[in-house]
């Protein structure tokens, strides 16, 4: 850590801890539900629990990227943050519109529209709040020593994450209209610019654990966001196949959407190729573990395993079935959870000067969460296709066939307890660290 | 060997192209909305009904175009299996009509006690125009029919005139139905009733109709409250259920 200013990526990442662990526990009334025990329906119904589960990840995962921009951003510009105060006004702000979102959940005050159920007030103070964000990255980077490549993509990154947000704010009394613009918010932030935000922050790890020239990791990361780009933008369609959008989209939504896992495959043999290739032995193995878990799990959750029900013919049965929950589970861990978790396992010792990356903990936290979420996975696919198979090709009752995967949501309950047995010593080890300090600040 | 410019011009390049094609593809999709979704059935009921749905996170259980969560069934095509009738008696009260199985949130708009008869029926009639439009929407197909098939899916039923079916009460032929059925017609996930009369003497029937569980404690057969009047008909027309 070189500059005061970055301290406050910590509190940041703090707040993911929480917060991911606050998911967690919505994840389990969800299992708990599947399997039958649907006891805390009075107080806690599905659809609330499961807008709590997602919009806490997305809350979390925001919170991370923020707080990843904190800290590489004055680290690449060379320069201390343009403004603390209102860093720390956007950290209790952002906090704040998340929580009392949350609760309001609890109370049947929503927007009811998957993802973006945040209602419309809320949303407002979201803008104001990722402006103030945006403007002192803009400030840092515009008055700062060095325009780096990586910087810059992860500035366009959020840039680009912020607008999408905006076709998300109209509603239609039409929902054909209402489903095609949620997808511009949904899709190009998970399947686009998310992808910028990962691509930057991968690059900026690779430099630095490593070692690995500069002006190489930046050239792929060019290629690779390029790659994106290309495939993640028309592949939209493939959310418009059966949603009243017209029947060209299963053609340009099934060939584009084809190409998406290139974009994830680039991005995993970039992280490998690059660690090879790397001549310094940094000491910190266990965050490039986690760097190239992270571009490895994002292959398979995302590429691979979108790719198995992204064609139309396939999509066809499986549109609205458990296999989407298959998909999306890995995907988001693979792609976004590990790589904030990469991030925090870089920059924890960096910013306190202790190295506790060695040792079970750490490294349990690795190899549980991973296989836990592994088995969830299977667990997820199993009931998916099985829900394929009974409900949408044989028609059999929806109830009788939910009721029969009652013995795989236990299966699933299972491996989300291991799962969650590597978040909690990844917490445990986040709060042994302790707080960050001065003291080890860069001459 | 690739320069680092190169790899920027390709990012930035082959970006602008597809945002592009795009944007024109979605300046068509725009056009041809309201002729897919049949807007110009979007009474005011339909978008009351809609309302009703986004407002209460209904998609936060169900599907609907495929778009949900998985928990509780895919409602585009509902109007093909129930009746207006089955959903106003489910909606009252959701675990009444399916006891001791997954559960759906009760919401007191829709049930008679709560918010008077007028404003529920008012309720439930924009929530079923609201289903009726989607029904419309052109999906590419979707939901597919089963292609693995072995019995029919539950469909709500068309009474033919001649048929059983046509004597009964309107309560039985739009709610029981769901469930029952005679001379062929109807669920199928409770016991066909031809010739129940022959089969169930009538102060059994009485019983079963009225309290189900105090006869059989884990039946899924619901006590949906009946009584009176209604109660009368629907055993005077099973007495003429014989072999």
């Amino acid at each position: 850590m070189q500059y005061k200013s970055q301290k406050i990526a910590w509190y940041f990442f703090a707040a993911c801890m929480g917060l991911f662990g606050l998911q967690l526990i919505y994840g389990f009334i969800l299992g708990f539900d599947r399997m039958g025990y649907d006891v805390l329906h009075d107080w806690i119904p599905f659809n609330t629990a499961r807008a709590t589960h997602t919009n806490l990840l997305v809350v979390w995962m925001l919170t991370g990227f923020m707080g990843a921009a904190y800290y590489i951003i004055p680290q690449e510009s060379g320069r201390e943050l343009w403004s603390t105060r209102l860093a720390w006004i956007q950290y209790y702000s952002l906090l704040l519109v998340g929580v009392v979102a949350v609760v309001g959940y609890h109370f049947n005050i929503w927007e009811g529209r998957k993802f973006l159920e945040i209602p419309r007030p809320l949303d407002y103070l979201v803008v104001v709040n990722v402006l103030a964000f945006l403007l002192n990255l803009f400030m840092t980077i515009w008055k700062g020593k060095n325009k780096s490549t990586t910087a810059m993509v992860l500035f366009f990154g959020l840039l680009m994450a912020a607008l999408l947000y905006l076709p998300g704010m109209y509603t239609f009394d039409n929902i054909v209209h209402d489903s095609y613009f949620r997808w511009w918010v949904v899709h190009l932030w998970v399947e686009g610019v998310w992808e910028l935000i990962m691509g930057a922050i991968l690059s900026f790890l690779l430099i630095k654990l490593t070692g690995v020239d500069r002006e190489i990791i930046e050239k792929w990361l060019y290629i690779i966001v390029g790659f994106t780009f290309l495939s993640g933008i028309l592949g939209t369609g493939h959310h418009y196949y059966y949603t009243g959008a017209p029947g060209y989209w299963l053609m340009v939504g099934g060939i584009f959407s084809a190409l998406e896992p290139l974009a994830f495959l680039g991005m995993a043999l970039y992280a490998i190729a690059m660690a090879r290739r790397g001549g310094r032995n940094h000491p910190n193995k266990l965050a490039l573990m986690w760097t190239i878990g992270c571009a490895v799990m994002s292959f398979v959750g995302a590429g691979f395993l979108g790719f198995a029900h992204t064609l139309p013919q396939v999509n066809i049965w499986t549109h609205g079935t458990l296999v989407t929950a298959m998909h999306g589970h890995m995907a988001f861990w693979g792609a976004y959870a590990m790589l904030i978790l990469a991030m925090i396992t870089y920059v924890l010792p960096e910013m306190t000067g202790r190295k506790l990356f060695k040792g079970w903990v750490p490294e349990w936290a690795f190899w549980l969460s991973n296989i836990g979420m592994i088995a969830m996975t299977g667990a997820f696919a199993v009931m998916g296709v099985a829900q394929v198979y009974m409900e949408r090709k044989s028609g059999m009752d929806f109830l009788e066939v939910q009721e029969s995967l009652e013995v795989h949501a236990f299966g699933l309950v299972l491996a989300a307890s291991l799962f969650t047995l590597g978040i909690v010593l990844f917490i445990r080890n986040f709060c042994a660290y302790g707080r960050p300090n001065d003291e080890v600040l860069e001459a | 060997m690739l320069t680092k410019s190169a790899a920027k011009t390709f990012f930035l390049g082959g970006t602008a192209l597809c945002s592009i094609a795009f944007v024109l593809l979605t300046m068509d999709t725009l056009a041809q909305f309201p002729d897919r979704s049949n807007q110009e059935n979007m009474t005011p009921a339909v978008v009351r009904g809609n309302h009703i749905w986004t407002k209460n996170n209904c998609m936060g259980c169900h599907t609907l175009m495929g778009e949900g969560a998985y928990y509780a069934p895919e409602l585009t095509k509902v109007m093909d299996r129930r009746s207006p009738e089955w959903i106003a008696e489910f909606l009252k009260d959701p675990e009444r009509m399916y006891p001791g199985r997954r559960k759906m949130v009760k919401y007191d708009m829709f049930d008679p006690a709560e918010v008077g008869a007028e404003e529920a029926k008012k309720n439930v009639d924009d929530i079923v125009a609201f289903f009726t439009w989607v029904g419309e929407i052109d999906l590419n197909g979707f939901p597919a029919e089963p292609d693995l098939a072995q019995a029919p899916r539950a469909q709500a039923v068309d009474v033919a005139p001649s048929s059983n079916l046509a004597k009964a009460p309107v309560y039985f032929s739009t709610v029981c139905i769901g469930c029952h059925s005679v001379g062929g017609q109807g669920g199928q996930v409770g016991p066909a009733l031809d010739g129940v009369a022959s089969r169930l003497d009538a102060e059994f029937m009485r019983k079963w109709i009225s309290d189900p569980q105090s006869v059989k404690a884990d039946t899924t057969m619901p006590d949906l409250g009946l009584e009176g009047d209604d109660l009368e008909a629907i055993l005077d027309y099973l007495a003429t259920l014989k072999e």
